[in-house]
């Protein structure tokens, strides 16, 4: 027998106990990671080539409030930009749905390729969607879902706009960040509803990165003291807003990984409390064998960071396996289109379950050294 | 046998409880040379002191006053470190509950104290084989506690506690929650460790059988030393 031996087997002797507390860290890990992954969802979006390029214009009263159309070319005369496109939100509803069951967008089908260089869709798809008015494109998800195929007609009932679509699918696209969404051409949009002049907002690709500062001062400035003043801001600003719109749930979410945090700490602390005490005497015997305080914190030590270890294994191996199966993916794939536990996470898990294997052998460590030899013979009468 | 020279020796031990009015002298004065070799049964009454005695002498409890040298260390100059590291070869403890650890095995229960000296496995492994021989449980050495009896589980103890050769005994009550048979057995074993390995035993009883194996019976009464009787060499006999 060597230590780790000795070790091991203390820290499974009562398999019962040992067993619920690797699971109540485990679920608690997994909760924990799982919160993590909706933190960074919201705050973070995943990265793009195009992100750092997209400025979203809107206008400064509020998201719901439209735009001029004739702010389009003043835009597009702006130094630095290299596409401009209306961005609007359609909100129309789809066969017997209640609501509005994927998102519609009206946008410029010749810019909308330049503006996100990640989606994927076939050449011939975007020039036949340019060359039909009523043309739409849809995600691969959206197209599997309520299975639209190329040439598929689409009826939407306009709930925000007094009018009907009747659009026909002309490409199918494959993104990574959004991949249920239907656009479709805002000059159809504006036929439709009899041309109210107006966008939604405006979506600006910048030539470069660099001038990203440079161009959003511009349209600010350019549109103050009008009618309608906007709010220019980058991609990622842009998503930040949305989120501040739902309320802080970034805040929220933190403190339930605190409270999480928190009660997983004691879970472990009273665990390695009653393990030692109920060892007592055994630990005093170790005492007059010889055994240093010092070693004996060095058992605890190690029983708790093994336990913890073995829940965070479990928890974090679980999380992962979870949030890949394909139900679940399928399921979130509506929220959050990529919700990837990423080694960041499971580092920040890790350290976590390291920093409760410390917390969990605080009190136990101050019993046993305050144990002596003799009280803790006294505990066997 | 029994040498003059002391291996353990008390000079004016007293040992003082207080806890707020309450004043407890649980050894009062003693003095008390035992010599290399020796197997030393204490007796008396309960609360007279023996296991205080014990504990000072065994490096895990300290006095109020007096001195406790064991061969030429003053034992209660020593800091804890110090304390612990001087157990571990030259104090072998045996209590009345064996408190062995009961996930381990007799085997493994042994080895424990020898994880804290770094010797090879191999050496600790003979070392272990050799001490579960004498106390004559070789054939046990893959059993767990509650597989065994009280008698064998104390035998188990024993094997433990010399298994680091050191050369005092100390053992409180070691037949107290033993049947008579078991207890016998038991005395044997302590007898021809003190015999034939030379250990030098303090055992603290309350059995006259047990303490008739000793060398030489010691009676404590209220912190004192009242009386001392010797019994005949080779000891008395458990029926
Ligand atoms: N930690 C302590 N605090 C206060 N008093 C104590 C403490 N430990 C022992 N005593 C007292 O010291 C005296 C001697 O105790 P000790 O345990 O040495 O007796 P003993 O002879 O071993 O008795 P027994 O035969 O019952 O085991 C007793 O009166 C006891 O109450
Ligand atoms: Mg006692």
């Amino acid at each position: 027998m060597n230590l780790g031996a000795f070790i091991l087997k203390n820290a499974l002797r009562n398999t019962r106990r040992a067993l619920l507390c690797v699971l109540s860290v485990a679920a608690c890990l997994f909760l924990f990671v799982s919160l993590l992954v909706c933190l960074r969802e919201l705050t973070v979006p995943p990265e793009d080539i195009g992100a750092s390029l997209r400025i979203a214009v809107r206008n400064k009263v509020s998201l719901t409030v439209q735009l001029p159309a004739r702010q389009g070319p003043i835009i597009a005369r702006v130094p630095g930009v290299a596409a401009v496109t209306p961005f609007s939100w359609f909100g129309g509803q789809f066969g017997t749905e209640e609501g509005t069951p994927f998102a519609q967008f009206a946008v410029d089908p010749a810019k909308f390729a330049a503006m996100f260089p990640d989606m994927r869709l076939p050449a011939d798809q975007l020039a036949n969607w340019i060359a039909t008015r009523t043309g739409c494109i849809v995600g691969r998800d959206l197209a599997e879902k309520k299975n639209f195929k190329i040439g598929s007609r689409i009826t939407l009932r306009g709930s925000v706009w007094p009018c009907d679509l009747e659009l026909i699918v002309s490409g199918i696209y494959d993104y990574e960040i959004d991949s249920t969404s239907l656009f479709f051409d805002h000059k159809y949009l504006d036929e439709a509803t009899g041309n109210t002049g107006t966008v939604g907002a405006w979506w600006v690709l910048a030539e470069n990165a660099e001038a990203v500062p440079g161009i959003i001062d511009r349209i600010n400035a350019a549109f103050a003291n009008t009618s309608a003043e906007v709010r220019a801001e980058t991609e990622n600003a842009f998503r930040m807003s949305f989120v501040s719109m739902l309320g802080d749930i970034a805040t929220l979410i933190g403190a339930i990984c605190t409270v999480v945090v928190f009660t997983l700490g004691i879970v472990t602390a009273s665990t390695m409390s009653m393990a030692v005490r109920e060892r007592f005497p055994e630990l005093a015997i170790l005492k007059a064998m010889g055994f240093r305080t010092r070693e004996l914190w060095a058992f605890i030590l190690a029983e708790s960071f093994l336990l913890a270890a073995l829940g965070a294994v479990l928890g974090i191996g679980f999380a992962i396996a979870f949030y890949r199966s394909p139900p679940v993916v399928s399921a979130m794939s509506i929220y959050f289109p990529v919700f990837e536990i990423s080694p960041r996470i499971m580092a920040r898990a890790a350290i976590v379950a390291a920093g409760l294997g410390i917390v969990a052998s605080l009190a136990p460590a101050i019993q046993v050294a305050r144990l002596t030899v003799v009280d803790g013979l006294r505990t066997l009468d | 046998m029994a040498s003059s020279d002391p291996i353990i020796r008390l000079k004016e031990l007293t040992k003082i409880y207080q806890q707020g009015e309450i004043r407890v002298t649980a050894l009062d004065g003693i003095d008390l040379d035992i010599a290399a070799g020796e197997f030393v049964a204490l007796m008396g009454p309960s609360g007279s002191g023996k296991s205080t005695l014990l504990h000072i002498v065994a490096g895990i409890d300290r006095p109020t006053r007096g001195e406790c040298w064991v061969g030429d260390i003053e034992v209660s100059r020593l800091n804890e470190s110090q304390l612990a590291e001087w157990r571990n070869h030259t104090i072998g403890f045996i209590f009345q509950t064996f408190n062995l650890i009961p996930v381990l095995t007799a085997f493994e229960n042994v080895e424990l104290p020898l994880l804290l000296t770094g010797l090879a496995p191999r050496r600790r492994r003979e070392l272990v084989q050799t001490a579960l021989d004498i106390v004559g449980l070789s054939d046990r050495s893959r059993h767990l506690p509650r597989q065994m009896s009280g008698g064998q589980e104390q035998r188990v103890a024993i094997a433990r506690a010399i298994v680091t050769d050191p050369p005092i005994l100390v053992a409180d009550e070691p037949t107290g929650n033993l049947d008579a048979h078991s207890a016998a057995t038991v005395m044997e074993t302590l007898q021809t460790l003190n015999g034939s390995a030379g250990k030098t035993i303090v055992m603290v009883t309350h059995d006259p059988r047990a303490a008739s194996f000793g060398s030489r019976i010691i009676h404590l009464e209220k912190g004192e030393l009242i009386r001392e009787s010797a019994t005949p060499p080779g000891g008395g006999t458990p029926a």
